[in-house]
């Protein structure tokens, strides 16, 4: 067990103010939970397609770029430069929207294998720098736990101030081997290391000290937060709730409006995040879309795309030896209304076929294809350990089902449809 | 409608029928139990139009008469009823008082002319079985039936009668479970049939008599009849699964290599200590057999690992097979002898489990990835 000396004083104290007994409970078990002495770095590449693009192309420099499919097609941005930013344009908008805001945007077709080589580059950088403790969220993000903040004793604010030598030097080696620019958050948890590199982009540094956390907080909006989106934002607002202060104030309970995350939402607030890093490579779920050219209802089409899909993801599982309990598809309609279903079994699943089979039961049971759709998406979630798999019975299930049979009438080349 | 009856008697025929009413909301009359009074007794029905229950109960009928009546708040009543007698009484504003003791209730009815009309069979074909044979042969194969609604046809158990057998067969992909039993069948009602699983659930539920049991049959609905004293007969009508079962057939295993016989309950035993140490992620336990033991592993990194010893009679070649715990010990709660059979081909082929009673059981095992 750590010196009584090594508990963090300020942070202890908080979480007697706002959360009374029920942590003064804990409270033998502080110094032992390293949770509250953290150092958390978040690392967010600054517009990363869009400067890997104006980085290999000099002619795009101080130009707004737009990564993503040429307004004359159907497709969404992928990325945006800062330059682009300004008119509006964000990542996930229709192109068509994108050079309505910005006819001056130069469109670039997204070099997704290129992106993901530069983030190989830039992850092995950090992890020279940083050690091990790396949980790359995706190409261009990551969170690196520091471990060596300072000596024991020192108070969290004094370890967090630390680690900026680190910070920086991230930043530094990143442009000059990379000619890419970074901004990095510093912070006592995951919560708050991302909205610290959020802050003062692009190229910047915060630090968003222990002792000044809950201010920090105050003045933001309750979407800043981890987890909540338009729904959640919504509900708190019916109860008056509009920023991460009003949360903070409020002194009600929560559960009404969020249900069981009450608790967690309102640590959030407080800064409070006991989030440990993913270390390794967890994956949460695999997934594949596809967004047509044109909407499409043709079975045939869909069918392929889906068969595709399939193969793709799990040839993903069978990389990282996994399988999969839960599946899943996604639609989008030609008015961008996204829907998505999924189905989970017993046994997890890693063959193609059987996803595909599952997929395509989906899309049937509940009537998605109803009108042309924009995007098929399917995806596999409920990750297990491949080790030992559970062997079927040689049975032939085929004409036998009607639904599916009803289903691969007007979607032929099923392979389940075939006796 | 006036009647009295005893409290018992009531219970009785409202708990045959709970479970199938109430499921749907999308018409409020499913939410009701139909009541039917004549000739000396009272008929309660319940549906969710997939599955009906009827259940006839003795009661004292001054007037008949008909009503449905909300189910929850009915049978809630009546639950609570301090006296063994109550009198039911319906008046024209389609109200049943009831009253017993020292209470006294009125709920608001539906016309029974609105509640939807039992099935009706057009061809019927017949079969005669006692109640306990079907019992028994339900019971060795319910646990194996499909929970898995994308493979439908495997949602409920498949009957087969033929030749003065009837057989029942429950598959969810990885095991196969088949029993059979002795059955009157005329020639001309052969034929074969899938029951789902919640009307499986209702029968063996319903099915605690020692009579015979009538069955009759369509393309796409069955009714069993559990005949009871002076013609009380307990009928549930069932939708059939829309589908052809699988054949079964190919899946068993025509040769074994090696046949051992195993105490049943030291065995099931042993499976239950073992499978503690399995977790989700591992749900596995490995069988190896060796000369005269059979040693049973579960080995999960993350728990901790188990070993379990039986003294057997073996003298085949040694063999290790990883099975999924809980389909090993499905079988084994379910029949009653005291060896049960086990034949084994390799580590990758389908083990079979048989007792001396017309019972079999096909269980794949778990092979490493």
């Amino acid at each position: 067990m750590l010196a009584p000396s090594c508990q963090p004083r300020g942070a202890r104290l908080r979480e007697r103010t706002f959360h009374g007994f029920l942590f003064r409970k804990f409270d033998a078990w502080l110094p032992r939970l390293c949770s509250l002495s953290r150092v958390i770095l978040h690392l967010d590449m600054d517009a990363f397609y869009a400067s890997v693009e104006q980085r290999d192309r000099p002619e795009l420099r101080g130009r707004p770029v737009i990564v993503g499919s040429p307004p004359t097609q159907r497709g969404v941005v992928c990325a945006a430069s800062y330059e682009a930013r300004r008119f509006g344009v964000r990542s996930a908008m229709p192109s068509i929207t994108a050079s309505r805001l910005c006819p001056e945007g130069m469109f670039v077709s997204p070099r997704i294998d290129a992106y993901r080589a530069e983030s190989h580059e830039v992850m092995a950088i950090v992890r020279e720098l940083a050690g091990g403790r790396i949980q790359q969220m995706s190409v261009d993000e990551a969170y690196i736990e520091v471990t060596s903040g300072g000596p024991c004793d020192s108070s969290p604010d004094e370890r967090l101030i630390g680690a900026l030598p680190l910070a920086r030097k991230l930043k530094a080696e990143i442009l000059t081997r990379r000619h890419l620019s970074a901004s990095v958050g510093v912070a006592p948890n995951k919560l708050l290391a991302k909205l610290a590199s959020d802050y003062q982009k692009p190229d910047g540094l915060t630090v968003i000290r222990e002792s000044e956390k809950v201010a920090f907080l105050r003045p933001l909006e309750v979407q800043s937060l981890h987890g909540v989106g338009h729904v959640t934002a919504e509900n708190l607002r019916r109860a008056g709730i509009r920023t991460v202060g009003d949360l903070q104030d409020y002194s009600g309970d929560l559960r009404p409006f969020v249900g069981s995350w009450a608790a967690e939402l309102k640590r959030f607030a407080m800064g409070e995040d006991h989030r440990p890093l993913e270390l390794g490579d967890d994956v949460k779920s695999i997934s594949s879309e596809t967004t047509f050219l044109r909407d499409t209802d043709d079975r045939t089409i869909l069918r392929q795309c889906l068969r595709e899909a399939a193969a793709e993801i799990t040839g993903k599982l069978a990389r990282r030896r996994l399988a999969a309990h839960t599946v899943l598809v996604k639609v989008r309609y030609g008015n961008f209304t996204t829907l998505t279903r999924q189905f989970s079994m017993e046994e997890p699943i890693t063959e193609a076929g059987v996803l595909f089979r599952l997929g395509c039961w989906l899309l049937g049971r509940e009537h998605l294809v109803h009108r042309p759709l924009r995007l098929l998406g399917l995806g596999a979630s409920s990750l297990v350990e491949d080790r030992l798999r559970q062997m079927e019975l040689p049975l032939r299930l085929k004409g036998g089902e009607p639904q599916r049979q009803r289903h691969s009438q007007s979607l032929p080349n099923d392979p389940y449809s075939k006796s | 409608m006036k009647l009295t009856i005893g409290k018992d008697q009531l219970m009785l025929g409202l708990q045959a029928v709970q479970n199938v009413v109430g499921s749907r909301t999308t018409m409020a009359i499913l939410n009701n139990i139909l009541l039917n009074a004549r000739d000396g007794r009272l008929q309660v029905t319940g549906t969710d139009l997939d599955i009906s229950v009827t259940c006839p109960v003795v009661a004292q009928i001054s007037t008949p008469g008909a009503i449905t009546l909300p189910a929850r708040k009915f049978i809630g009543i009546v639950r609570e009823l301090g006296s063994p007698e109550i009198e039911l009484s319906l008046d024209e504003k389609k109200q049943c008082s009831i009253r017993s003791g020292s209470s006294f209730y009125k709920i608001n009815g539906l016309a029974a002319e609105d509640y939807p009309p039992l099935p009706q069979f057009k061809e019927v074909r017949r079969v005669v079985i006692q109640q306990e044979t079907l019992r028994a042969m339900l019971k060795k194969t319910a646990f194996a039936v499909s929970a898995d609604e994308s493979r439908f046809v495997l949602n409920g158990i498949f009957f087969s009668l033929k030749d003065h057998k009837a057989t029942l067969v429950a598959t969810d992909g990885r095991r196969l479970a088949l029993t059979d039993g002795e059955a009157e069948i005329p020639t001309e009602s052969q034929g074969d049939f899938i029951v789902p699983t919640k009307a499986i659930n209702e029968l063996t539920r319903l099915l605690q008599g020692t009579g015979s049991l009538e069955l009759n049959f369509s393309e796409n609905q069955v009714a069993f009849t559990l005949k009871g004293e002076n013609g009380f007969d307990t009928v549930i009508t069932s939708k059939l699964v829309d589908g052809s079962y699988p054949n079964y057939r190919q899946v068993i295993p025509a040769e074994p290599l090696e046949r051992v016989a195993i105490p049943r309950e030291e065995f099931l035993a042993a499976l239950k200590r073992a499978e503690i140490m399995t977790s989700d992620k591992s749900n596995s336990v490995k069988l190896a057999f060796g000369r005269n033991q059979l040693t049973i592993t579960a080995n999960t990194p993350e728990v901790g690992e188990g070993q379990e010893t039986l003294a057997i009679n073996y003298k085949g070649k040694e063999m290790a097979i990883a099975f999924n715990p809980t389909y090993l010990m499905d079988p084994l709660k379910a029949v009653e002898t005291e060896e049960v059979y086990f034949e084994l081909i390799d580590e990758l082929s389908p083990g079979v489990l048989k007792i001396n009673e017309p019972f079999l059981y096909v269980i794949m095992p778990m092979r490493m990835s």
